[in-house]
């Protein structure tokens, strides 16, 4: 059975009242398979109350407790204290909130921009190909979605984006392609050509280095950059 | 105290959405397929609506295919009605079913990535409760994409809403229900990231904002499921239907919560206590760890009653434990991937040498605010609110009863999101009437007494507090003593949050208000729940009373609780819609208060 171990979480505060930034430090002492969002809820309720921080399953699912532990990327509410001891040979962390968004307070990230560049490549069907079927189901062949399947999976947690060494400024991210790539591939749709436009776009694929740092980060272990590199020679098949 | 109470902005539209999860967004996008311009607001309290809980809905969603040889939508509405325990309002149940497999369609054809068979056709499986032939045999109903159904539903959801224009509010929380007269003219809503109360003047309003599994110590429930939608009906008068009536998923994992579905048991996972006894032996000589959830889990909380759990020592809750040793290891790798996954990545468990620590967790919230099969809310058993609809989790129009079958409240989710925009539309062309004058009063007064008090408690440690006698005296096992200890508990931490005092001082992304608010709403909630309990002496589906153990007809009835007051409570009763019953035809008997046995 786990033990409880002595950690110290220093914490990058902000409080937008007054513009301030600082790093807290914390000592909690925890059992090993508590996750960090027990510890921040454990900081909350025994230490200070004031610390600001987001999440809403804690089940990995729904991508809303990204921080960055230590540099890296990661969903809170997966990482265990026995765990995140044994990754990052250590017990003191320091917690960061992720970079794809302005900080509110502490940890939590105004997430708006960064969705409105998921947004951007258009996560629908646009034009609905005609079905051959008619009224009823399309009829999808597993393994004609055995190409892109994995890529539905993403939970837009912004991990990759994070660890994405091509920024937001010019590019609009890894997850971001994937959902235009998950598109371009399902048979539904129709208008190729505009989700061709789409990933080349001024701030598309072209901005991608191939360096993988979002498949290495990305928690439901979807081969990001596998899709971004597919979005590519999918442009040069096209030009051929 | 600097803080402005006051309204910053008065926005209009036609349909204001309170809740941006499954229910909520079906709904938006009815409207805005169907009327073009029409301008319709969704407020979130999560930082986008993906993040809502629907998406983590995994199993699947139940829908009869009118083309399917053998299954037929009187099988499906019998299992409701069965797992419901005579419950359900049958003319709820009636047009869910018979709409489900159109909604299927919508979804499907709109680019959610359902599996599929062979043939590149929906794929199907089974799940408990749902039969052929009133209870023959299993049916394969529920169709389903992996595990993720309810993430598949919310992308395609969301990519349809923005496709058409929606407008969101991310973030922000319904705190008030605004009134002219009788009629609902929109809300006022707190944005924590900009400090600022927007009113929403709307034609129509309608309350999609989930469940409240934060009541309870173990629940398989979100953080943001702390029952406001509770708080906000009663606070305006409106009653809770059927609050008692929670379901008890009999495996949750140690201590996240987390779902460990029942394949487990059905694979051949043997329960143990301490002393590593098999004890269901001794509660199900026969079915042993097959028996129904119900029984299997009040035989959970019975081993920790009596001394027989084991205590986790990192997250301070008692469990069983499910032994998966035995099992072969293709079992292990092929039936059971998913849940073994969980196990080892929230509880550090390897399922094929370690034993793996489970106990009951709350997961589902049958009662809510009562509506008809429209959505429609109504104020007593009659009687409609104008302007006003409630659906999904935070509903009860009943469609599950005192029980809710796996896949039937995504079902739920999507036919009554679009039942709702039906009738909703109806009345766009009404003109908006003007706001009441004190609007946001009501906010105000409570968020700045939250400001007043100077005690050292803190939230968290009220809520905690809330959790453990809500677990222990209202949870699987319920008697009239317990409650009553739980009611009167329940009042002394209501007192104790009136004299906290929070250390955040602003209103800026102010953690510690939002959850001090959210703390008033989990208590009224627990009130509403105990109470709902002490007045039900009868045992009903989730519903287990120790000292009432049989279902007994003169409950056959909905129960109404009011409580404009904390702790002040009227009890009213409302009668079980029977009209399949009483329809006649040849399946009627089916339909009368027939025994749950499975
Ligand atoms: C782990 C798990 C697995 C499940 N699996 C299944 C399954 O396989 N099949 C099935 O049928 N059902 C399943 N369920 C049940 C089902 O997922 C839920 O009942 C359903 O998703 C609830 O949907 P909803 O739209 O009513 O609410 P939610 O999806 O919870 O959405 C509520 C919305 O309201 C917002 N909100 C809350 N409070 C406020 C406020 N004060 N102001 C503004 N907005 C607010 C939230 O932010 C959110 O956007 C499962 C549930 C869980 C927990
Ligand atoms: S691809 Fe992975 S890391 Fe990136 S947003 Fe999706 S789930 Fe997160
Ligand atoms: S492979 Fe491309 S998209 Fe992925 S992290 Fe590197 S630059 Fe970013
Ligand atoms: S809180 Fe949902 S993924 Fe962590």
């Amino acid at each position: 059975m786990s033990q409880d171990q002595d950690l110290t979480l220093r914490i990058r505060r902000y409080d937008p009242s007054t513009g301030r930034s600082w790093l807290q430090e914390y000592r909690v002492r925890a059992g090993g398979i508590l996750r960090f969002t027990d510890l921040l809820r454990k900081i909350n309720t025994e230490q200070d109350p004031t610390l600001a921080w987001n999440s809403s399953c804690e089940h990995g699912q729904c991508g809303s407790c990204a921080v960055r532990v230590n540099g890296k990327p990661l969903l809170a509410c997966e990482l265990l204290v026995e765990n995140a001891v044994k990754e990052f040979g250590t017990k003191e962390f320091l917690i960061e909130p992720i970079t794809v968004g302005p900080v509110v307070r502490d940890l939590v990230v105004d997430l708006e921009v960064a969705y409105r560049r998921v947004e951007g490549m258009k996560p629908f069907i646009i034009r609905p190909r005609e079905n051959p079927y008619g009224e009823g189901e399309y009829r999808i062949d597993p393994k004609e979605m055995d190409p892109y399947v994995d890529a539905t999976r993403c939970i837009n947690c912004f991990c990759c984006a994070t660890a994405c060494i091509s920024g937001p400024r010019s590019f609009v991210g890894p997850n971001a392609i994937m959902s235009c790539v998950v598109r371009l591939l399902d048979p539904r749709e129709d208008a190729k050509a505009e989700r061709f436009k789409l990933l080349h776009g001024p701030n598309g694929v072209a901005h991608c280095h191939t360096s993988k740092a979002c498949s290495h980060v990305c928690p439901k272990e979807i081969d990001v950059a596998h899709f971004v590199r597919l979005a590519k020679s999918l442009r040069l098949k096209e030009k051929a | 105290m600097g803080n402005e109470w006051k309204i910053s902005e008065v926005i209009s539209c036609d349909v204001l959405i309170l809740g941006a999860g499954g229910a909520g967004l079906r709904c938006a996008a009815e409207i805005l397929e169907k009327r073009l311009g029409c301008r319709v607001i969704a407020v979130t309290k999560v930082s986008h609506p993906q993040k809502s809980h629907t998406s983590t809905a995994q199993g699947g969603l139940a829908a009869v295919d009118p083309k399917d040889p053998v299954d037929k939508p009187i099988y499906h509405m019998f299992d409701t009605w069965k797992g419901s325990d005579c419950m359900a309002d049958q003319n709820v149940v009636k047009r869910i079913v018979e709409a489900g497999w159109e909604e299927i369609l919508w979804l499907e054809n709109r680019g959610m990535h359902f599996s599929r068979d062979v043939d590149g056709k929906l794929a199907r499986r089974t799940f408990g409760g749902h039969t052929l032939n009133f209870g023959e045999t299993s049916a394969y109903r529920a169709v389903f994409e992996a595990d993720r159904t309810g993430k598949g539903i919310m992308d395609t959801l969301w990519g349809e809403v923005i496709k058409r224009g929606i407008s969101f509010i991310h973030q922000s929380m319904a705190t008030e229900l605004l009134f002219n007269g009788d009629r609902c003219v929109g809300a006022v809503v707190f944005s924590p990231k900009s400090g600022k109360f927007t009113a929403i003047r709307a034609k129509a309003t309608v309350l999609a904002m989930g469940g409240c599994g934060q009541v309870f110590k173990i629940t398989t429930n979100c953080r943001q499921n702390t029952g406001d939608h509770l708080a906000l009906a009663v606070e305006t008068g409106l009653p809770v239907m059927d609050p008692e009536a929670v379901q008890f998923h009999p495996t949750g994992i140690v201590g996240p919560g987390i779902l460990a579905s029942e394949t487990l048991r059905s694979v051949g996972g043997i329960l143990r206590n301490k002393d590593l006894e098999a004890f269901m032996e001794r509660y199900a000589p026969k079915m042993k760890e097959l028996a129904p959830r119900d029984l299997v889990a009040r035989a959970i909380e019975t081993e920790i009653r009596e001394g027989r759990g084991i205590l986790n020592p990192s997250h301070g809750i008692e469990h069983v434990w499910i032994d998966l040793r035995h099992l072969p290891e293709h079992v292990h790798k092929t039936q059971i991937p998913e849940v073994a996954s969980f196990f080892k990545k929230f509880v550090n468990v390897d399922t094929r040498t370690e034993l793996c620590p489970i106990r009951p967790s709350n997961h589902y919230h049958m009662g809510g605010i009562p509506t008809n099969e429209d959505g429609q809310v109504l104020k007593g058993p009659n009687d409609r609110v104008s302007g006003l609809f409630a659906i999904g989790e935070c509903a009860c129009a009943s469609f599950h009863g005192f029980n809710r079958l796996g896949t039937n409240s995504l079902l739920e989710l999507i036919t009554m999101g679009r039942f709702a925009a039906q009738k909703a539309m109806e009345d766009l062309d009404q003109e908006l009437p003007p706001l009441p004058p004190d609007a946001g009063s009501r906010t105000f007064e409570k968020f700045s007494s939250y400001f007043a008090g100077h005690s050292k408690v803190t939230v968290g440690s009220l809520r905690e507090r809330m959790k453990a006698v809500m677990t222990e005296k209202v949870g699987v096992f319920r008697n009239e003593q317990g409650i009553k200890e739980a009611i009167s508990l329940l009042e002394e931490l209501k007192e104790e949050a009136q004299k906290c005092g929070l250390r955040s001082r602003d209103l800026l992304m102010n953690q510690e208000l939002v959850e001090r608010w959210e703390l008033d709403n989990l208590l009224t909630s627990a009130m509403l729940i105990a109470q709902g309990a002490l007045h039900r002496r009868e045992s009903r589906g989730g519903h287990f009373r120790e000292d009432f153990p049989e279902r007994r007809s003169e409950f056959d009835r909905h129960t109404l609780v009011y409580m404009e007051q904390f702790g002040k409570v009227r009890i009213d009763w409302k009668p079980v819609d029977m009209t399949l019953y009483e329809e006649g035809g040849p399946y009627a008997e089916k339909f009368g208060m027939i025994e749950r046995k499975y």
